[in-house]
């Protein structure tokens, strides 16, 4: 993998905050990560954990109030996108950085047909002319696997099935040959026949375009199958971040382990009843002053109620995990 | 309890023949120039305290069969029964008030929830329709449905969109529980969790289904889950069922090459495990529910496809004891007997 090659995208310190009527919702804490061009990054965590607002923060998709981007420095192509005007930021967002949203039937847009919202980007962006912009979406909806695509340009979002629209969005984020693709549940409404293709097909843009790709998912075992790296949120932080079979192979994060316990099989042995993680995820009501996971955690002790954890190395090469305790000494961390 | 022998209860839910076109519109004049076969004959039936897993392709009609059920679509055909009452002929009234007995997860939960009620509200306003209880009963109900669904009770005044994905999913399933339901189809219910909030839903599904003995029809495309929360699993294929038979049956020895394709290609999470997977990769288009292949629906992708399968559809028939298949394999055993079997089917 292309080690030591610059990121392309690098995220220091953000912090996100909602004012909401009922108070602040601290969603995004101090999250600091980078992509290099061609990985492929995994981010897992629990729901609510705050990995879909990292994302829309850091292309300005946010909705301000009640959003507040209160810190940090997302580095792009040389420029910081916290600080650059709105009209430069819509270029390089559907431009340069592709994006696909959770929730598809949200962000098409109902009263105009796909092909439209296919064709616009590559207009827009590309420059292509009406008749090389729709060969294109044809091209583009067939590599997503949707069948009899030039007929189905002018159907409305409401005609397609879930999934259809999941591969609709993922081709509207390709259009444009981007740096950096940020799929957030990509292929939840996908079947794994299906997934296999876009996962396929992602990797093979990556070789050959050099694209970095933020892949958000609940599917570990996607991630197993396609991640380079894999980063962990939990309570609106990054709580472990390691090479892909470092962090299968040796979790160092308590709330890490407990996930990997979670996943249920379709092969070997049905178990009974499913594990589930106890107790409840933070409120985040406030900016963290303890551990987030520590009323769940088993190995808790009094250092995890008066100090947040920092991220620190722990294993191999690029691991990091921010806990007090010490997995390998089988104690307290110290230092 | 004669947990065991669920499967043997009578039918609440029974589906002949069932028929879901949508047209298609084009030229100028907009007139009516096909249709898409989004379901296209199907027959099942699922038992009292049952959970039926349905299963299948992006697209091959999963939803519209679940729509179809709760009669959120006029038929193009066939017959709908549940708990013996024909659902695909019953007046608007009559269907408003078996309405409660019967409700749905809806897979999209973002377009399901209206952004202007609070959460409280969405939740409770099935009772309110429905005049459950007194206000203060009702308020206590969807305190007690938020913490049967993990959320936190703090958040009941809050709008959806102040939500995560995976929160919103469970509004809907607190509201889909609000009334008692006997039947829930859930679809995708819970594709948006994480897998430890998944194993919760699941759980906590199964523990309904025990104590009020609730059935489902459980759409997903999620194998490891059908696996852990169905009884009996039906497998789609562009808007036919090509598989169904009981969960441990399937899972051990699937009949249909599709469902061979679609279990061999589940992601596995162990890397120990993963070198050993043996897969299958469908190759060979995906054809277009408005124009579906002569003869067997698969039979563009089939690994083991026949002459007679680009000729003569497949009957869905019982082959073993409970076990459903629509496949020429089954009647002509071996792949080496092609020659003689295309012959002998003409
Ligand atoms: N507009 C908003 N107002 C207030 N709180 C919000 C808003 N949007 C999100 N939140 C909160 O921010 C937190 C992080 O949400 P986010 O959508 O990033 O979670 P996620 O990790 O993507 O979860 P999921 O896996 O369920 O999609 C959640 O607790 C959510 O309730
Ligand atoms: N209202 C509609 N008008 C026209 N076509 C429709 C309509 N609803 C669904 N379809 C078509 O019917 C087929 C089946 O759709 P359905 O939503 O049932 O699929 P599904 O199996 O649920 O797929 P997914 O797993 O992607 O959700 C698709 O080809 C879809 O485009
Ligand atoms: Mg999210
Ligand atoms: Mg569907």
């Amino acid at each position: 993998m292309p080690d030591g090659a610059l990121p392309v995208l690098d995220v220091r310190d953000l912090k996100t905050v909602f004012k909401t009527r009922s108070g602040e919702v601290h969603a995004v804490n101090s999250v600091t990560f980078d992509v290099k061009p061609g990985e492929l990054l995994g981010v897992v965590g629990e729901s609510g954990s705050g990995k879909s607002v990292t994302m829309m923060s850091l292309i300005g998709l946010l909705p301000s109030p009640p959003a507040d981007v209160k810190e940090g420095q997302v580095l792009f192509g040389g420029q910081d996108l916290l600080k650059i005007n709105p009209n430069d930021l819509r270029h390089v967002r559907g431009g340069e950085i592709g994006f696909v949203f959770q929730d598809p039937m949200t962000s098409l847009n109902p009263v105009f047909n796909v092909g439209f919202q296919i064709m616009e980007p590559l207009r827009i962006h590309m420059g292509l002319n009406k008749s090389q912009a729709r060969a294109r979406a044809v091209e583009l909806l067939e590599l997503v696997g949707i069948p009899d695509a030039g007929r189905r340009l002018k159907d409305y979002p409401h005609q397609f099935s879930g999934g259809m629209r999941q591969r609709v969005m993922i081709a509207i984020a390709l259009a444009c040959d981007p740096k950096v693709l940020i799929a957030d549940e990509p292929t939840t409404a996908l079947d794994v026949t299906i997934q296999a293709q876009i996962i396929e097909l992602v990797k093979e843009l990556r070789e050959k375009l050099g694209m970095a790709i933020i892949w958000i998912t609940h599917d570990l075992g996607v991630i197993a199958g396609i991640a380079d790296r894999v980063m962990v949120m939990y309570g609106g932080q990054v709580v472990e971040q390691a090479p892909v079979r470092e962090l299968f192979g040796n979790p160092q994060h308590p709330y890490t382990r407990a996930l990997l316990q979670t996943i249920p099989s379709v092969r070997g042995a049905r178990a009974e009843k499913l594990n589930v993680i106890e107790g409840q995820p933070p409120i985040l009501a406030g900016a963290p002053t303890a551990c987030p996971f520590r009323d769940r955690c088993p190995q808790r002790f009094e250092r995890c109620d008066a100090e947040n954890p920092v991220r620190r190395a722990v294993g191999g090469a690029g691991h990091d995990a921010a806990c007090h305790y010490d997995f390998k000494a089988g104690g307290p961390h110290v230092g | 309890m004669l947990d065991d022998l669920k499967p043997a209860g009578k039918p609440l839910v029974a589906v002949d023949n069932l028929k879901m076109h949508f047209p298609i519109y084009g030229g100028l004049l907009r007139r009516r120039t096909g249709e898409v076969k989004a379901v296209d004959g199907i027959s099942f039936e699922i038992f009292e305290g049952e959970t039926l897993g349905l299963v299948g392709e992006s697209g091959c009609g999963k939803s519209t069969v679940g729509r179809a059920l709760l009669r959120l679509y006029e038929l193009t055909g066939g017959t709908v029964k549940i708990d013996d009452y024909d659902i695909a002929h019953a007046s608007p009234e009559a269907l408003r008030k078996m309405r409660p007995t019967m409700q749905m997860i809806f897979q999209d939960p973002q377009a399901s929830l209206n952004p202007r009620m609070t959460v409280a509200d969405i939740i409770g306003e099935p009772l309110r329709e429905h005049q459950a209880g007194s206000k203060l009963e009702r308020e206590d109900r969807v305190l007690e449905l938020m913490d049967q669904v993990g959320l936190n009770r703090d958040f009941a005044n809050r709008y959806p969109h102040e939500f995560s994905g995976g929160q919103r999913q469970r509004i809907g399933i607190a509201r889909a529980l609000a009334l008692n339901p006997k039947f829930i189809v859930c679809d995708e219910p819970i594709a948006a969790l994480d897998v430890s909030i998944q194993a919760q839903v699941v759980n906590l599904l199964e523990e309904l289904q025990d104590s009020l003995g609730l059935t489902y029809l459980f759409i997903s495309h999620d194998l490891s889950m059908v696996r852990h929360i169905a009884d009996r699993v039906a497998v789609m294929y562009l808007g036919r069922i090509v598989e169904l038979a009981p969960r441990e049956e399937i899972y051990a020895e699937p009949l249909h090459p599709y469902t061979k394709a679609l279990l061999s290609a589940v992601p596995e999470p162990d890397p120990s495990i993963e070198s050993s997977v043996e897969r299958v990769i469908l190759t060979g288009d995906v054809p277009s529910p408005s124009n579906p292949p002569k003869g067997c629906n698969f039979c563009t992708r089939c690994p083991s496809v026949m002459d007679v399968c680009k000729q003569v559809e497949p009957k869905f028939q019982e082959v073993r004891p409970g076990r459903f298949l629509a496949c020429h394999l089954f009647e002509y055993p071996t792949p080496d007997t092609n020659e003689s079997a295309t012959n002998g089917a003409g």
